[in-house]
């Protein structure tokens, strides 16, 4: 697994695996969890994220997901119409699927 | 085939009871992830990128129709409707959910089928030869072998918690198609000077981040005496492997530090007082197990059929097919069958639920019954009649299962890579696609011959990069996904690890660069009779390293 970037003062998002599902899912501002990036909670900088994350670890302790943690991501214009898009091509292949041809679609 | 005792279908059911509580408990918040996470990978339960993975043991890569067919129903009613056969002729679910964990566990248990000993610090499911009980050029049937360690091996109080996982490798051919060289034990049966027949104990190989070729502890092993002989190997591993660094815990490392000579003294010397013990096997327990895996009922056959000339004489794709993907059989009038699932474009190992059944009711009508899987990522045909060879490739092809690649470029291996995989740095699914598709010229890929093109998407080797005779590696390189391209590696029993060729490619680069690579190849070679490998052998890396990064 490659190392994570510096988180410092990009926005960014919490990601995590369900636990019943094992699907990737996304905080949201509501502190509930999407399956959709789109629908993420995006904060701006390590502080927010820290907190984001706090909210996350505790319904990780919950048994709602299993291992949450920050990503970057890339904002452009109104983030309800464009979503986020991680910047680690790792968290894309995670937020849209495998990139393999011939396999069924989700 | 092995069919199950009392004792063995009690285990199993008794394990799939004991998960389904240990996931109750964990969703009633009773045990935490932490706990819980050894727990589910005791049961082959892996938390992927995207969801649960179920790794199920296909011991010793036998499977009879009724096993395929379930685990393609399992495939539809659990995952997406596939299955994804994997390099330790095992097989994946990719889409699992850990609600339903235990519900398709208890419908693999009713078709004599688990997921134990494919995760966690044990000794692993054995893998073998794939033309086990059918090769011409086999000894012996090494799957009695397989069962007897599975046997022993399985819940191994005293093994199931070492420095790191074990796997043990048995080759029953001298022509090595199981990879016994690397693997942590590889046994390779062999007949002394009086004739017996006993193995040779290869110890201390591996892949991974420190690659090793194994080497032999013991000549030649009577074979009542396998069991305890491994039995000291585990145990001289078990209290001299390290547990400090996960990387420097297999047992290659632990031959590598103290060297071949005083693992042998170590390990001998624990035999010593092991061997007239309680694992020394008895005739009749050989005996017993032997019976279960004895031959079908093959016909009496002699001489070429008529409707097997004919179709090679008048059917150019069956031609192809039949030299590429079928081996000689003991059995006059019998060959074995290899189904490539390495149709060019599709990822490779992954078969659909339809192809599965289709699979299981072709063995029924012309096999016996019998599959096999490769390591390589195929599946087996293992006895069918050459006359019945035109109706079983017609039936192959309805499925997309008749590509006649078996050994050339693109029969590649690859892990299933950062598409799924969480420990991976890039993806491998995408460059065997591509690749593939380059050799899809099948005058070319004949013409290039054997060649194998293995693929990892990390220093793991889950695909065997190492050992291909091109190997590529993924890796990041500052955010970006590159690749390590070795070459002249082999696993056969002339194993070798292969040599790296220089800096690291982006992926596009990459798949010019095997292209370049085969081209060398053809342009250096004796004839068309010496294959890439023998070409790599005797002219060296430099011409092939010149040529790819010559135009960069």
């Amino acid at each position: 697994m490659a190392k994570a970037p510096k988180l410092d003062s990009q926005p960014q998002v919490v990601t995590a695996n369900d636990l019943l599902t094992g699907d990737v899912v996304y905080l949201t501002a509501a502190s509930s969890w999407s399956r959709r990036i789109a629908e993420a909670a995006v904060v701006a900088n390590a502080e927010a994220g820290a907190a984001l994350l706090a909210t996350a670890e505790a319904q990780a302790k919950a048994n709602v997901v299993v291992a949450p943690y920050l990503i970057p991501v890339l904002i452009s214009g109104d983030a309800r119409s464009i979503p986020p898009r991680p910047i680690q091509y790792r968290e894309i292949i995670r937020a849209e699927g495998p990139t393999t041809e011939s396999r069924p679609a989700a | 085939m092995y069919q199950y005792d009392e004792i063995d279908q009690t285990m199993v059911d008794e394990r799939v009871a004991q998960f389904r509580d240990q996931v109750a408990r964990r969703l009633a918040g009773e045990i935490s992830e932490d706990e819980f996470k050894p727990l589910r990978l005791q049961n082959g339960l892996y938390l992927q990128l995207h969801a649960y993975m179920l790794r199920i043991a296909i011991p010793y890569g036998t499977l009879s129709s009724r096993q395929l067919r379930g685990l393609a129903q399992i495939g539809c009613k659990y995952d997406r409707g596939w299955g994804h056969f994997t390099t330790r002729q095992n097989l994946q679910y990719n889409w699992i959910k850990l609600e339903e964990t235990a519900d398709a566990l208890a419908d693999l248990a009713k078709i004599q089928m688990h997921a134990i000993q494919t995760s966690g610090n044990c000794i692993r499911n054995t893998t073998t030869d794939q033309f086990a009980g059918a090769a011409h050029d086999e000894i012996e049937d090494p799957r009695v072998w397989c069962e007897i360690i599975r046997q022993w091996s399985t819940f191994h109080p005293e093994f199931s918690f070492l420095p790191r996982k074990f796997k043990i490798a048995v080759t029953g051919s001298p022509n090595d198609r199981a990879a016994v060289r690397v693997h942590d034990i590889g046994l390779r049966m062999h007949r002394n000077a009086a004739g017996e027949i006993g193995f040779e104990v290869i110890v201390g190989g591996g892949l991974g981040r420190t690659p090793f070729i194994g080497k032999t502890i013991r000549d030649f092993l009577p074979k009542q005496d396998l069991l305890s002989y491994l039995e000291a190997i585990l145990r001289v591993y078990n209290q001299f492997g390290r547990r400090d660094n996960i990387y420097k815990a297999r047992i290659k490392i632990l031959v590598h530090e103290i060297g071949i000579d005083t693992m042998r003294e170590k390990v001998e010397a624990e035999w010593q007082a092991l061997r007239d013990g309680a694992l020394k096997l008895p005739q009749e327990a050989i005996e017993q197990i032997a019976a279960q895996f004895a031959p079908p009922a093959f016909e009496n056959l002699s001489g070429i059929p008529a409707e097997y000339a004919n179709a090679f004489r008048t059917d150019f794709e069956f031609g192809l097919w039949a030299r590429r993907n079928t081996f000689k059989h003991k059995q006059p009038g019998y060959s074995i069958v290899t189904i490539s699932l390495k149709k060019e474009g599709a990822p490779p190992g992954d078969a659909s639920a339809e192809q599965m059944t289709a699979v299981a009711d072709i063995a029924d009508r012309y096999s016996f019954g019998e599959i096999r899987v490769t390591h390589e990522q195929n599946l087996v045909l293992p006895h069918v009649k050459q006359a019945d060879l035109p109706a079983v490739f017609k039936a192959l092809k309805a499925y997309d299962l008749a590509t006649p690649n078996v050994g050339l470029a693109s029969d590649i291996i690859a892990c299933p890579g950062l598409d799924y995989c969480a420990l991976a740095n890039a993806r491998s699914i995408p460059i065997a696609q591509q690749i593939a598709l380059r050799f899809r010229n099948w005058e070319r890929a004949h013409d290039i011959g054997e060649l194998k093109i293995k693929i990892s998407g990390c220093i793991n080797a889950c695909g065997h990069h190492h050992v291909g005779h091109i190997g590529i590696l993924g890796v990041d390189k500052a955010g970006e996904e590159f690749y390590q391209i070795t070459l002249g590696g082999s696993a056969d029993d002339q194993a070798a690890i292969g040599d790296l060729i220089g800096p690291s490619l982006n992926a596009a680069d990459t798949v010019n660069a095997i292209d370049t690579l085969v081209e060398t190849y053809l342009r250096l070679r004796k004839s068309s009779e010496e294959r890439f490998l023998e070409t790599y052998r005797r002219v060296g890396l430099v011409p092939f390293k010149e040529a790819v990064y010559a135009v960069a």
